[in-house]
């Protein structure tokens, strides 16, 4: 099943932070949406989750959880097998190996007995990571899941998105702000500006992301031939 | 070859709840030997086993009359403000959340108060239920909701918004309580009641009005026990699960504020309980809410019948107010919670 937003416009007040919006998440596929800050990126993902979170298929990470949630990291991993039709909410064997399945995913079967809220921001962006993966959605929405981490991580974190796409067909859309990192994990690329859709394309190339960024990008190639972005 | 490691994780609840459930009947037995008079151990157990016949007339009746109802009434009222507290840290996401930080006991207070001076306190319904517990009640709601609405930004609780607000709501309510004492002198000892807490005027119909809500709300808060946590996700991530934000705020809300309006209006603001109870559930490593919902029941009832049993005792014939007890040991801990999250916030991380 796509994911399709038609003409959805989002205002906050006088503020509009989505005109008109139209795009078609394919699936079996990561999204990349990428594109100056404010320019509406988590808004839009926010409409489509609750445009399609009835449907119950797919999984959400934000950005960041507020608060204080009093839970360990295997409570946290676990509500991602919560489910609403049940009463009791013990965990079957199924669900269990679930959940181990998705901290060793993460590598965080060390940390599963420390409360979350006392954990790094990296460490608390695997755990979100590790609760979506556990409740197995086909689809998984990201809003910067690397913002925290550090790139030995990010990278396992995309490369995990890989596998899940290339085993299981599951279908990713990412906000991304680290160029490079989407360039290279993306399939499509939503560039986002000023509340609109500029460009969808396969490839990112130095000149959509001068238009969407408003600064010029260069783009050199490296020995091992991926093309690595810059800005002056 | 691979040995079975034991799971860590299983948290042992039905040994604590069972343990707590032995404690409870314990501590409710003793304290109905404990009071003005003292009774034998050995005549309460011959009331509850059907051998009142055996027993003096006055002792059926301190027993029957006074110790029971008050008892059961402490328990329920620990349990229930517990609980409430528990739903109230997972809701506001806050720690230090609870109904009488956050103004909501005063506002039922306060709700309370305005019913009996404007004459609404006759007894409605069973010989107990009056006009004190609808004010209360409006009083709960009007004053969750406020806090609720001062303290959402962009759609999340800020934590040290919430707090402030709560003080800041809870000063107003006292202030117009006192406002409300001063200018009806004659109702003045009932209103003073509220302000400092007792379980002296328990009786038996009043005892068993309670213990209907009780019976009635808290299986709606244990049911909505699990969603409060999913809620800590966020709304968006929530919802991909099958939980709608408003709708459980709105059942946590009413189930909440009815336990809240009953327990003040009958006995009274008694702070403090709804904040250190279910610390003390965490810290027998019960983390989800359902479970640490159950238990901060459990340990409410047990903590309030002590503490009543303490009050009814060390100054007998006199009282001391249940408020002042539980106060006394509760505040010192939230200093002490105060003081762990400066240190937590600070720039050097003490350990590591």
């Amino acid at each position: 099943m796509n994911l399709e937003v038609n003409n959805i416009s989002v205002s906050f007040g006088d503020h509009a932070v989505l005109s008109d919006v139209t795009h078609t998440f394919k699936e079996g596929k990561i999204t990349m949406i990428i594109g100056p800050n404010g320019c509406g990126k988590t808004t839009l993902i926010r409409t489509l989750v609750s445009m399609y979170a009835k449907d119950g298929d797919l999984s959400y990470i934000p950005q960041d959880i507020y608060g204080d949630t009093g839970l360990n990291v295997r409570d946290i991993v676990s509500l991602g097998r919560y489910d609403s039709s049940k009463f009791f909410q013990g965990e079957s064997e199924e669900d269990k190996k679930y959940i181990d399945d998705a901290l060793s995913l993460m590598e965080l079967q060390d940390k599963k007995d420390q409360m979350f809220d006392t954990l790094s921001g990296g460490e608390k962006q695997r755990c979100m990571a590790a609760r979506a993966v556990c409740q197995d959605a086909s689809w998984f929405i990201m809003d910067e899941p690397a913002s925290n981490l550090d790139p030995v991580h990010s990278k396992h974190i995309l490369n995990t998105a890989r596998e899940l796409v290339r085993k299981e067909g599951k279908s990713f859309i990412i906000v991304m702000h680290d160029v490079n990192l989407a360039a290279a994990y993306g399939d499509e690329f939503v560039l986002m500006k000023q509340g609109r859709v500029m460009n969808t394309a396969d490839e990112l190339t130095s000149s959509l992301l001068s238009e969407v960024f408003d600064t010029s990008f260069e783009c050199v190639r490296t020995p091992s031939g991926k093309n690595v972005f810059y800005s002056d | 070859m691979r040995t079975q490691v034991p799971d860590k994780s299983s948290d042992r609840f039905v040994i604590k709840f069972t343990i707590a459930v032995i404690m409870l009947l314990c501590v409710m037995a003793v304290s109905c030997c404990l009071g003005s008079s003292t009774t034998s151990l050995s005549d309460v157990i011959k009331y509850f086993t059907g051998r009142s016949s055996e027993l003096a007339n006055t002792t059926v009746t301190i027993i029957g009359r006074i110790r029971i109802p008050r008892t059961v009434t402490a328990a329920l009222v620990g349990g229930a403000l517990a609980s409430v507290g528990c739903i109230m840290q997972g809701v506001f996401r806050n720690p230090m959340a609870d109904p009488s930080v956050l103004g909501i006991s005063s506002g039922a207070a306060l709700g309370a108060a305005v019913a009996i001076v404007l004459g609404l306190n006759g007894v409605i319904l069973f010989g107990a239920f009056t006009g004190a517990y609808i004010g209360a009640m409006i009083g709960a709601v009007v004053t969750w909701i406020l806090v609720f609405t001062i303290a959402t930004r962009n759609g999340h609780y800020d934590t040290s918004s919430t707090l402030l607000a709560g003080i800041a709501i809870s000063s107003i309510m006292s202030a117009l309580i006192t406002v409300i004492m001063t200018l009806h002198l004659d109702d003045m000892e009932r209103v003073y009641m509220w302000m400092l807490g007792t379980f002296s005027a328990s009786t038996a119909d009043k005892t068993k009005l309670l213990a209907v809500v009780v019976v009635l709300m808290m299986p709606v808060l244990i049911f909505i026990a699990p969603r409060i946590d999913i809620l800590k996700l966020g709304k968006e991530a929530a919802l991909t699960l099958g939980v709608n934000q408003k709708s459980t705020l709105a059942v946590t809300l009413g189930a909440c504020s009815c336990l809240l309006a009953f327990c003040v209006a009958n006995s009274g603001i008694i702070g403090f309980v709804g904040l250190i109870i279910p610390h003390i559930a965490a810290f027998f490593k019960v983390t989800k809410m359902r479970k640490r919902l159950i238990l901060s029941f459990m340990t409410g009832a047990i903590f309030m019948v002590i503490c009543d049993t303490v009050c009814k005792t060390v100054v007998a014939p006199g009282e001391l107010a249940i408020g002042a007890v539980t106060s006394l040991i509760g505040a010192p801990y939230f200093l002490f919670l105060l003081m762990g999250s400066r240190l937590r916030s600070g720039k050097e991380k003490i350990s590591s």
